[in-house]
């Protein structure tokens, strides 16, 4: 029973942030949400996550869930990993903008303050 | 007198925390060749300042890329004040400039595209047999991936023409990118030469430069820049 009532305040909590999220796609926002609710559900009636398990093959409806679990990870390591490696290539855009909009002549360029320096 | 095409080439020296060394680095090169850009990649220290009391022309990343980026940044600079060729030039006193001067007659007698120092088929001074024979190991790697037969892969001592440079696209902010140069001639059918160079290890050269260890950070770059391709 505590388990239940302790995960239940949990999913409340993680669909009101997903709900008030005004920035993500409303699609994308109403898929998360099933899924917590989807998760709900399964929190109050265990049971018929092994039905589902046996609909795929597998033993208990526990694994299928560590099973879902590693895969879901899996695929947000790699998402977050792209997301990453593309912001810091804008960032490298935006550094490299910065240092050739301000070069520092020598003094002996200074009356060359734009244009060639040849 | 430095000739026309000293005169039309710009060095790119790339440079983080190199305060001690590249002031007279920029010095020997300018007797040469009059424009030196050093691109100073986020130092901590005076790097900035000393190349300029020195002569070059410094362009700051606001923060720490790499090298691989301020090479690139370097290049779009030389670019933009309409460089004839580009050469890149190690900051911590292991090339030497007349090695560069030579390639530079290279590249211009034998209308290459690029010409690349070679430290096997030149000589390295102070190189230990470690450092040799994973070098060795990185130059059978580079050749296999990217097709492109060459004596020494991670050579910081380059002089390419315009166009090349213009072609060429580092991505690979960081020490991956000596591989990456050697992947993008290989892509753009470059035509290329490598050129004996003389490479100086000093104490502070080797207290500086690549561990060993860094090769294998160097090949996960390389594999996540081909995923991201």
């Amino acid at each position: 029973m505590t388990i239940q009532l302790v995960l239940s305040v949990m999913l409340v909590g993680v669909a009101v942030l997903i709900a008030l999220q005004r920035t993500t796609a409303r699609l994308l926002r109403l898929g998360v949400l099933a899924v917590i609710a989807l998760g709900g559900f399964f929190v109050w009636v265990p049971e018929a996550t092994n039905r589902v398990a046996e609909t795929f093959g597998v033993g208990r409806g526990a694994d299928l869930i560590l099973y879902v679990w590693v895969v879901i990870t899996l695929a947000l390591i790699v998402i977050l990993f792209l997301k990453v490696a593309q912001l810091s290539r804008k960032l490298t855009h935006l550094a490299r903008a910065i240092a050739l909009g301000n070069p520092k002549l020598p003094a002996h360029h200074g009356r060359e303050r734009d244009g060639g320096i040849r | 007198m430095p000739s026309e095409f000293e005169q039309q080439t710009w060095v790119v020296v790339p440079a983080l925390n190199e305060r001690e060394v590249i002031g007279p680095c920029v010095a020997e090169l300018r007797a040469v060749f009059p424009n030196v850009v050093v691109v100073d990649d986020g130092s901590r220290d005076a790097t900035g300042d000393e190349a300029l009391a020195s002569g070059a022309v410094v362009v700051r990343h606001p923060l720490n890329l790499g090298q691989g980026a301020a090479i690139q940044t370097g290049i779009q600079f030389a670019l933009s004040r309409a460089a004839g060729y580009v050469a890149t030039f190690d900051a911590d006193g292991q090339h030497r400039v007349e090695d560069l001067k030579r390639m530079l007659d290279i590249l211009v007698r034998e209308q290459l595209d690029i010409v690349l120092g070679s430290r096997f088929l030149g000589h390295a001074e102070g190189m230990t047999l470690g450092r040799s024979t994973l070098l060795r190991a990185g130059v059978q790697f580079t050749n296999l991936t990217t097709g492109v037969k060459l004596t020494d892969a991670h050579n910081g001592l380059r002089i390419m023409t315009a166009s090349a440079a213009g072609r060429i696209r580092i991505v690979q902010d960081g020490m991956a990118h000596a591989s990456e140069f050697i992947a993008e001639i290989g892509r753009l059918g470059l035509s290329v030469r490598e050129a004996p160079v003389t490479i100086r290890y000093s104490a502070y050269s080797l207290a500086k430069g690549q561990k060993m260890s860094n090769s294998f950070r160097i090949l996960a770059d390389l594999f996540v820049g081909w995923l991201l391709r």
